[in-house]
């Protein structure tokens, strides 16, 4: 046995340890924030990392901040110096974020006095300013998404930046509620500093690290041991977004990935341009995507960190819709191009392994968001929420019906929960029947919600697979395609894909969601 | 409820044995019946037949798996859940998330209550509680026929905002009770928001409605005149007609048995904060006690939440079965798999896996002859191959390979401990592990040492302790009012009356249950959060506390959380009162030390240990034969019937009048 060797034991506990901390940060983030979106619906992500940026264990909250979460520290180590006691934020999708209305908060660890590790969470805030509440926005560049964070002290030393928060708050059509979040995301970063300076006094720093370093190591095994058991080759696939919100031409995602040796490379360049509208993806999204799709394949429950990342290449010149340039708007390209990339990676994977890979699910989130003035409240209002749909059916099950798939699982608001807190009224929520796919298993349901609008409201909706249905495999049907109406003084409207438009009292929105694409012939 | 002649009986069913604990003319006693899990009442009356002839009045106070095991095995009953039209999807969707967060293979979920048993009607109650559509009568009729057609036992209804106001969900309920069928409306079970969580426990305790009342009934008929009361999962028991009508209080009521004993025994042995630590074969339960015993709203029995108070337990799918094994990125793993009792850990013979209790044989923590009193036979040399192989594996030997099973096991549990301690803001080093179950006492010292914890106590007899804890448990009610004003806006007389008239409906409902006033016992709690936080911190509450309800819910929040905001709105959110009927204490008697008693009457023999590498020999001890008063020093393991409770090197061990095992490091 070689000196140096990882010892089996210890990576057990050092694994538990990292994984353990991510939870309980989120934990407390979920028990102390204030708006719907974080406290109900768990939209946020809690990691831990070390010295360089590189992810040790993330809590199991939303796939789609995975591989983002590395890439905001390590834009925050290079665009400023840590001290002890400080607290950065961003959401700059270009350097470091992935679009506005995620916020990342970063602690560094101090040991000896060096950042030794960091712990840090991001957060979706159902409000960061911008052409509309909600901040989902059909705009043309980033500035009209709202307000832009580079790395940015929010403390310093301890000492809290009062002017960065007014200005903040300056900023967005919700402040209290912004403020009790950003506060309950400090919060949960400093549960992570206490608990990594607790594991490094009762287990030192050296050792510490050395594992840190050696559960990347372990997770990448993994990977490479699953990559292994696909037949070496190069498989491709594309598929389309229904628009970018703008124009009403399909934006095309393409993908060939190439298995061999232990090894994945993705190459992405048969995708298009970058487009006018939202929907564009930086690289930090369009890795969270990849590793995703690899982490799913694992089928084992180990810790997702950087080690993912190490087997795998990604080929995504910049300019392309899967890896923007700058000014180019980005809302979207967390929430739905990113489920458009799994599909198309799945499509690949598909042919490698067909009796691995499931059928299309939904494909979208089905964002909402609506903002306007509380007349009996006396405040203006901006909330923020996604919707689930239909789960492609696999060789083992049918799909789930009326459930988050792939990029997010983020909960629902309990509506009770929303009538007492908005001025509106959910009129209906159940599933969409038949809307799954036909197959030897079938695809899940989408589901049906309304909305009954009790006030002049602001409306945004950004979704997908309005025009293209999400596939299905070996044989099995195709899920429906979604739909968006309006429904005002009894006449039906259809509001496409993507819309942004003003309701008035009595209006109703009714969201139908994508079923999940069948597998197998009947 | 004092009375000279009454025979207590406190009737515990588990898997194998169903217990007794009997408080008759001051003494207590105990025996063991096996149980009968197809019908458990009837190991239940064989065990009582001798006080029920005896013409005595008896009091049984029972806590039963009955409901759990119903929901687990999805045992219930023919059940219909009643909506709000358009809303007849709301258990299958849920919280419209999926179990497994990176899975391609999907997963299966059926409802409780299938899609074809769920009926939705026309109403609509606004969030406010003002009913804007009422149900209509023939629409509720309509539905009672399609009901009583398909042969339906019982019904759920659960309307939008019914929280806010019941009067639509009673009016189906009374229309539907008037046909025969069991209702639970979710107004009258759990007025709370959050529809789903509300739905699904209404939907729940509907299902086991009719189960509750068949085995309630035949035992009930079984048992006579004599007083039959439930144990329910928040700590105190319920009258059996009670039990009857909201089961689903009854479905953690095993567990909850064990901790309130092992708060008696704890007080009276001198350590009221500790954390109750029950490792056994494939599961491990930790709670935590701090003077009084904790409780949490946020529990869930399989995919079910469950949103009513009970003891808050905390359970881990790891025991002494646990099997570890190397997976494939090279990290040794223990658990979640468990060997059971079939084929059980390698050393019974069957089984091929290494398992905790394996390792645990391996160290010498447990003596091969003494297993189980000396009735079962296990084979040290099973253990050693079974480690070994797994020891070639990973590069170590047998021995540290055991060690090192033994202290991912003990992470796990230290996980779990932290979940119920620094989780909820508090330090575990100010408290006692109290250790019991199969496989507890080989690990507690260790465990507690890495928590930096004080001591560890051990009871003797611990078999029996869910069925002590049942003799001793109140009778609790808890009452609660939605107030959701902020600590400036309310006016403090409204709260005072509110308090005071839950507080007279208590006293009304313990006196028809027999209770003096001076019986009584009521305690106000009122919970508060930031003004829009989702979550609260439940405060104790005192008469003069009007004015300093903000000051101590920012220490509280800083205390749990690590930060406060003390110029934030602070909102009272819910008013509660719990309020017991005290049962009659029963003083432990400590028992004298035996004249002429010699520690060496006690000792067995020596066995070789390991502990952390180094290679002893310790003496093993029959607990039985332990007295009063007498120590030991570590290495030493002392064996009962049930376990095993090993002392490592370093760590001493007293005797206490209790006969309680008391572990503290140094001598």
């Amino acid at each position: 046995m070689r000196k140096n060797a990882p010892d089996a034991i210890e990576i057990e506990i050092f694994k538990n340890l990292f994984i353990s901390i991510a939870e309980e940060m989120g934990a407390v983030l979920g028990r102390t924030s204030l708006s719907p979106n974080i406290k109900e619906r768990k939209d946020y992500s809690c990691a831990v990392f070390n010295r360089k940026g590189e992810t040790l264990a993330q809590g199991s909250h939303i796939p789609v901040h995975l591989g983002a979460m590395p890439l905001s520290v390590q834009a925050a180590l290079a665009s400023l110096r840590f001290e002890d006691g400080d607290l950065v934020l961003l959401n700059d999708p270009y350097r470091g974020g992935t679009h506005l209305p995620d916020i990342t908060a970063i602690a560094p660890v101090f040991i000896g006095g060096r950042p030794a590790f960091f712990a840090a969470n991001r957060a979706h805030h159902s409000d960061v300013g911008g052409m509309s509440p909600g901040s989902m926005p059909l705009a043309r560049e980033i500035f009209q998404e709202g307000l832009i964070l580079p790395p940015i002290k929010l403390r310093s030393r301890g000492r809290m930046n009062e002017d960065l928060l007014r200005l903040i708050l300056a900023n967005v059509r919700t402040p209290e509620e912004r403020k009790g979040d950003l506060l309950a995301q400090v919060a949960a970063c400093e549960k992570g500093r206490v608990r990594i300076l607790e594991a490094a006094d009762k287990f030192g720093l050296a050792r510490v690290e050395r594992y840190a370093g050696l559960i990347q190591d372990y997770t990448e095994t993994y990977l490479r041991r699953t990559l292994r058991e696909i037949p070496p080759g190069s498989y491709a696939f594309s598929d389309v977004l229904d628009n970018d919100g703008i124009s009403n031409e399909p934006v095309r995602i393409s993908v060939r990935v190439k298995i061999g040796g232990g090894r994945a490379e993705v190459d992405f360049r048969g995708s298009s341009p970058q487009v006018a509208g939202g929907v564009n993806a930086n690289l930090a999204v369009t890795t969270s995507a990849v590793m995703y799709v690899f982490r799913s394949l694992i089928e084992e429950d180990i810790p997702v960190n950087t080690g993912l990342l190490r087997p795998i290449s990604i080929i995504a010149p910049p300019g392309l819709v899967v890896n923007a340039r700058f000014p180019a708007a980005t809302a979207a390209g967390n929430v739905e191009t990113s489920q458009r990339i799994v599909d198309v990676l799945l499509g690949a994977l598909a042919k490698a392994v067909p009796g691995r890979i499931p059928a299309a699910s939904q494909g979208t989130m089905n964002n909402i968001a609506l903002g306007g003035y509380d007349p009996v409240r006396r405040k203006d209002f901006a909330y923020y929420e996604t919707i689930g749909g239909g789960m492609g059916a696999s060789a083992e099950h049918p799909g789930l019906s009326g459930v988050h798939t792939h990029m997010t699982n983020s909960l629902n608001t309990p509506l009770e929960a929303l009538e007492s807190y908005l001025p509106l009224r959910i009129r209906g929520y159940s599933l969409r029947r038949g809307s799954g796919g036909r197959g030897a298993n079938r695809g899940g349901d989408g589901i049906v919600r309304e909305y009954e609008f009790v006030v002049p409201t602001r409306v945004t909706i950004m979704s997908e697979r309005r025009s293209f249905a999400p596939y299905g495999l070996v044989g099995g049907s195709p899920g429906r395609k979604g739909r968006n109406i309006l429904i005002s003084k009894g006449r039906k409207t259809n509001l496409g894909s993507k819309c942004d438009l003003a309701v008035q009292a009595g209006d109703v929105i009714r969201i139908e969601t994508p079923g999940g694409g069948g597998y197998g012939r009947k | 409820m004092k009375s000279g002649s009454l025979i207590r009986v406190g009737v515990d069913t588990g898997g194998t044995f169903t217990d007794f604990v009997i408080f008759r003319e001051g003494r207590l006693s105990t025996k063991k019946i096996p149980s009968t899990p197809d019908d458990p009442s009837r190991a239940i009356l064989q065990g009582l037949s001798e006080f029920l002839e005896s013409g005595k009045p008896l009091l049984v106070i029972h806590g039963t798996t009955v409901a759990t095991n119903a929901l687990l095995e999805r045992k219930g009953s023919r059940t219909a859940l009643v909506t709000t039209k358009g809303y007849e999807d709301m258990l299958s969707i849920g919280r419209q998330t999926r179990r497994l967060l990176y899975s391609l293979k999907g997963e299966a979920r059926i409802p409780l209550i299938r899609r074809t048993m769920c009926f939705g009607l026309a109403e609509r109650t606004g969030p406010d509680g003002r009913v804007e559509r009422a149900v209509s009568p023939a629409d509720i009729r309509a539905l009672a026929r399609k009901l009583s057609a398909l042969g339906v036992e019982a019904v759920a209804v659960s309307f939008i905002n019914g929280y806010a106001d019941g009067a639509n969900e009673e009016a189906v309920a009374r229309e539907l009770e008037g046909r025969g069928m069991l209702v639970c409306a979710s107004s009258r079970l759990l007025p709370e928001y959050r529809e789903f969580e509300r739905t699904s426990t209404t939907a729940v305790n509907a299902y086991l409605m009719p189960i509750l009342n068949r085995y309630l009934g035949s035992l009930q008929a079984g048992i006579g005149p004599a007083a039959l009361r439930i144990m329910q999962s928040n700590e105190g028991t319920i009258s059996a007609r009670k039990a009857k009508m909201e089961p689903i209080r009854t479905a953690l009521s095993g567990p909850a048995g064990g901790v309130v004993g092992s708060l008696h025994l704890a007080r009276s042995a001198g350590f009221p904060r500790f954390i109750s630590f029950d490792m056994g074969g494939t599961s491990t339960d930790v709670s935590l006690v701090d003077r009084d015993i904790r409780r949490t709203s946020e529990s869930a029995i399989g995919d079910f939440p469950i949103r009513l108070p009970v003891i808050d337990i905390h359970s881990v799918g790891a025991g002494g079965g646990s099997i570890a094994h190397l997976d494939a990125g090279g990290s040794l793993r223990v658990g979640p798999e468990s060997a059971g009792a079939e084929p059980g850990p390698a050393c019974y013979g069957r089984g091929e896996l290494p398992t905790v209790t394996d390792a645990d044989l391996v160290l010498g923590r447990i003596d091969p002859d003494f297993f189980l009193g000396g009735k079962m036979k296990i084979d040290p040399e099973r253990s050693q191959a079974a480690v070994g192989r797994l020891a070639s594996r990973i590069g170590k030997s047998t021995l540290e390979t055991a060690q090192g099973i033994v202290d991912i096991a003990n992470a796990n549990m230290e996980k779990a401990i932290r979940v119920i301690s620094l989780e909820r803001g508090i330090d575990p080093r100010e408290f006692t592990l109290l250790s019991f179950g199969g496989a507890g006492g080989m690990h507690a010292a260790d465990l507690a040492a890495g928590l930096r914890m004080e001591a560890v106590l051990s009871p003797e007899n611990a078999g029996v302790l869910s069925a002590f804890g049942l003799l001793l448990a109140d009778s609790v009610k808890d009452f609660s009012r939605s107030v959701l004003k902020t600590t400036d806006r309310v006016n403090k007389a409204d709260l005072e009356r509110t308090f005071q008239e839950m507080e007279k409906r208590a006293r009304k409902e313990l006196t028809e249950d027999g209770f003096r006033l001076k019986e009584m016992l009521l305690e106000r709690a009122v919970d508060l959060r930031y003004l829009g936080q989702s979550y609260e911190i439940t405060l104790p509450f005192r008469p003069d506390g009007y004015q300093r309800l903000a000051g101590m819910f920012h220490r509280a929040h800083l205390k749990t959380y690590a930060y406060q905001n003390p110029q934030g709105a602070v909102e009272i959110v819910t008013l509660r009162l719990k309020a017991r009927g005290l049962s009659e204490k029963i003083r432990l008697r400590k028992s004298p030390p035996r004249r002429g008693a010699r520690l060496a009457d006690a000792f067995r023999k020596d066995l070789p240990m390991v502990y952390r590498g180094q290679r002893l020999r310790g003496p093993v001890f029959d607990r039985a034969l332990l007295e009063p008063g007498q120590g030991l020093t570590g290495p030493a393991l002392v064996g009962d019937f049930g376990s095993t409770t090993f002392l490592p090197p370093g760590f001493s061990l007293r005797v206490d009048g209790y006969r309680n095992l008391i572990i503290r490091r140094g001598r």
